[in-house]
């Protein structure tokens, strides 16, 4: 299995504080990594530089071998890369329906086809389909900003997922999330994983829910990696505990 | 090479006033994100003020000139600030960016319908004699506008930068939200802003307004100077508003004076397009951190 | 929107249909003549509202493109070019310099989008006065002809409100089906929130860029149509002043709504005859009334019948979050 995502070397620094020191791992086909680590240890930022919104100051990011140097996040999207937000985004005033559509319509077809061709792009089955598995169905044609705070983080997941992504990474995907939805959420994103053979990459604070969901896990602190491996392993590795609690 | 000297000290001149319209303008933009359409025609009322308290409240015209600049800070900075803007800074850029297009065709037509369409001679605030300096004659009425305005803008340096109020404003132009969080009275900075900048442009139409006429019109041509200076500059630097509209002003002079094209107007233009498209942070700016 | 307010609307939709048919036929010439001339400032207006309302671009360069439709059309059909050629040509024109023109103009933030379109209105309208031996420059160009369409002679008044009428109705069903289409869509979602618009990959260099053109397309389609109106023009008609006066009717109306360049036009065009009795204050009156509705409802005309057509208030701004802690 080869590596979807391939991180070497990254850095990225504001003026004179390095956010992100070189850090490298990678994300093979299939894996549900998670990223963790104390407030202010460059999650967000390493995030920003794979999805494209930032620079890095250096190293290299690569999607299925291919440098993303430069690229804007919608070119990466067209590569197969998507991205949940912390602070939810879907378009309150289009329907749950809709913003599946608009979700998956930059995938297929041309400018010319979009312009000429049918309002739906043909996406109403594909959209029916997350709907009917994320269980919006009772909401599906009401608009989204009228959902409850669970509903919409279930769409901007079911969003992510429209375009049968090769990578998806999820910015906190639990939270505001009470427990019962969060099992929910945890089951889903498990059975797409399993099915769509989907690497997700997370970043989290639930412990319990990384911890459950994830297959691997990656700890970092101040900008630099310092512990990786498996769930079990790493909640019993010292420097984390360290790095969470202090001495 | 007398010619010149001429030429450059008229620049500077005109350049200066420019400078006080796109000083303003900044300070607005900085402290609010206002988009004053209207600071043209902010320039060209002052001027009527003066005139009206002259020719309808019979006042001589020492006094008019203070009722005309207490008129201009409290109509075009409070009055401006409390009913305009602040209902609508929450509405987004747009939305101003409208209603101070329409203020500047409120204010343009009053002026018109109100006082008259014709141009009005205005009294200078000194006799309009010439010196000679390194053999070229200057007029005396440019050395005064240099003057004035540098002396406006030291000033202004000084209480911007030195004064405890003045580094108030500063913070709150830079970071509003932390300004807040520090005690500072943001709403009372801002509206700081806006009353100096209404005696900016006051200051600049009492010393455009001899030369130039006082005409209804005026605003159009000085509002897109002052827009040109301040983005040429550097949009979010005072300095920057400074170094712009001298340079524009002594731009326009030269050319006018080497250059008999149609195409004047076109300079400025093509300045503002190059600088938006290829160097947007203006020539002194830095690269603009405001945005979202 | 409620039941009540698709009435509404079926019922405004059919009385403007049937008003705007048969109101020729009871007005003078000149009543005709602003008909005609609503229309065509809708058209613009329309172009306008595609690149302000639905991609989010402020543009001060609509009044050029009108400029460079309407001497497009009144150079040609002033030399014996056919007007279908003329029409075609101006639209095709201003696609293309609209086009040449937000490329690289589109990539800077908003405001200073704004300075650059300003920028080139005067630079277009220098232009027009200066080239004297292509535009007549401040004489202008005078005597341009009404077309035959299929035959039909516009040259009457009514026959060419009708023409125009006509151009509009072709226009309006064109805009409908783009907003309408997955294009709409991703206008809708740059408009937004452009970021995360751009995160699912609509790619919103391109997007903006086309809206852009079209708008301007659509203004040299109208300028097109005005050449004929008004038979007689000159430059000082396409400087910032119109743009900004389009500017006005897109925001009135309503940005961004479907129908809002329509009301807005309607008010830029007949409020200075209604308020005529008023003499030269008509414009200070416009003024004020428009700075009043920036301050209550900058969602314009048709922000504010909304609102109070909609009984359950849903700002249109404003993301509802119910609660953080849901049941599904």
């Amino acid at each position: 299995m080869s590596a979807v995502l391939e991180v070497s070397k990254l850095s990225k620094s504001f003026g004179g504080i390095s956010a992100v020191d070189d850090v490298s791992f990678e994300v093979r086909e299939g894996e549900i990594l998670g990223i963790i680590g104390p407030n202010g240890s460059g999650k967000s930022t390493l995030f920003n530089c794979i999805l494209g919104q930032l620079q890095p100051s250096s190293g290299e990011v690569r999607i299925d071998g291919r440098s993303i140097r430069g690229m804007r996040p919608c070119d990466l999207n067209r590569l197969g890369v998507s991205r949940t937000f912390q602070l939810l985004q879907v378009f309150p005033q289009l329907s749950v329906r809709e913003n599946l559509i608009l979700a998956g319509q930059e995938h297929q077809g041309s400018m010319w086809s979009r312009l000429l061709g049918p309002r739906d792009a043909g996406l109403t089955p594909a959209a029916d389909r997350m709907i009917a598995f994320f269980r919006l169905a009772p909401v599906a044609d009401e608009k989204a900003g009228g959902l409850s705070y669970g509903q919409q983080k279930l769409l901007d997941a079911a969003m992510a997922f429209m375009a049968g992504p090769r990578l998806v990474l999820l910015d906190e995907p639990a939270g505001g999330v009470n427990p019962t939805m969060l099992a929910d959420l945890r089951e889903r994103l498990r059975t797409i994983n399993a099915e769509e053979k989907a690497t997700f990459v997370v970043i989290e604070h639930n412990m319990e829910f990384v911890m459950s969901l994830c297959t691997r896990i990656l700890v970092l602190a101040e900008g630099r990696i310092i512990a990786q491996g498996a769930p079990e392993a790493v909640r019993r590795n010292s420097k984390v505990i360290e790095a969470y609690f202090g001495n | 090479m007398t010619d010149l000297i001429q030429l450059l000290v008229a620049g500077l001149a005109t350049g200066a006033i420019y400078a006080l319209v796109a000083v303003g303008f900044t300070l607005l933009w900085q402290t609010s994100q206002t988009i004053n359409f209207a600071q043209g025609e902010f320039v060209m009322v002052p001027a009527f003020f003066v005139l009206a308290a002259m020719k309808f409240g019979g006042l001589s015209f020492p006094v008019a000139i203070l009722v005309g600049i207490a008129a201009s800070v409290l109509i075009l900075g409070a009055v401006f600030k409390r009913l305009l803007v602040d209902p609508m800074i929450r509405h987004g850029v747009l939305p101003l960016v409208i209603s101070t297009i329409a203020l500047a065709l409120f204010l343009k037509e009053g002026v018109k319908e109100f006082y008259g369409a014709e141009a009005q001679s205005f009294p200078a605030l000194w006799t309009t004699t010439h010196v000679t300096i390194a053999g070229a004659v200057v007029s005396l009425q440019n050395l005064v506008i240099i003057g004035v305005a540098v002396v406006t803008i030291a000033v202004l340096q000084w209480f911007l930068g030195r004064t405890r109020t003045g580094r108030c404003m500063q913070a709150t132009a830079q970071n509003p939200a932390l300004a807040r969080i520090l005690g500072i009275r943001v709403e009372r900075m801002i509206l700081y802003t806006f009353l100096i900048n209404a005696a900016l442009v006051a200051l600049a139409s009492l010393l455009i307004s001899p030369i130039y006429l006082a005409k209804f019109s005026n605003g159009e041509t000085l509002g897109i100077v002052a827009f040109i200076a301040a983005i040429v500059g550097g949009f979010n630097q005072v300095r920057g508003a400074i170094v712009g509209g001298l340079l524009l002003g002594v731009i326009d002079n030269l050319v006018a004076a080497y250059l008999s094209t149609q195409y004047r107007g076109a300079i400025p233009l093509f300045l503002l397009i190059a600088v938006i498209l290829f160097r947007p942070q203006g020539l002194l700016g830095r690269a603009e951190e405001r945005s979202v | 929107m409620s039941a009540l307010g698709n009435s509404v609307r079926g019922i405004v939709a059919v009385a403007a249909c049937a008003v705007l048919i048969a109101a020729p036929f009871g007005l003078k010439p000149y009543g005709i003549y602003l008909l005609s001339m609503w229309a065509v400032m809708t058209i613009a207006a329309i172009g306008l509202n595609l690149t302000l309302g639905y991609a989010g671009q402020i543009s001060l360069a609509q009044a050029s493109f009108v400029g460079i439709g309407a001497y497009t059309a009144a150079i040609l059909t002033t030399h014996g070019w056919p007007f279908a050629a003329a029409f075609f040509l101006a639209a095709a024109l201003c696609l293309a310099v609209g086009w040449l023109l937000g490329y690289p103009a589109l990539r800077v933030q908003h405001h200073y989008l704004a300075f650059v379109t300003l920028a080139f209105t005067t630079l277009v309208f220098l232009v027009l006065r200066n080239e004297e031996w292509l535009t007549k420059g401040i004489y202008g160009i005078s005597n341009i002809p009404r077309p035959a369409v299929f035959g039909w002679s516009t040259q009457a008044p009514r026959d060419f409100y009708f023409f125009c009428l006509g151009v509009l109705a072709v226009v309006s069903f064109a805009m409908w089906r783009l907003v309408r289409s997955p294009w709409g869509r991703a206008f809708m979602a740059l408009r937004e929130n452009p970021m995360r618009a751009s995160s699912l990959g609509v790619d919103t260099r391109r997007y903006t860029l086309m809206a852009f053109a079209i708008g301007s397309s659509l203004g040299g389609l109208a300028g097109a149509l005005y050449a004929p109106l008004v038979q007689f023009i000159e430059p000082t008609a396409f400087a910032l002043g119109l743009s900004l006066n389009l500017l006005l009717m897109v925001i009135v109306g309503g940005s961004g709504f479907f129908f809002g360049p329509f009301l807005g036009a309607l008010v830029s065009v007949l409020l200075p005859e209604w308020l005529r009795f008023t003499e030269g204050f008509y414009l200070i009156i416009y003024a004020a009334m428009v700075m009043v509705l920036m301050v209550y409802c900058p969602a314009g005309l048709l922000g504010l019948a909304e609102r109070l057509l909609k009984p359950a208030a849903e700002d249109r701004s404003v993301l509802t979050q119910s609660d953080k802690d849901p049941g599904a």
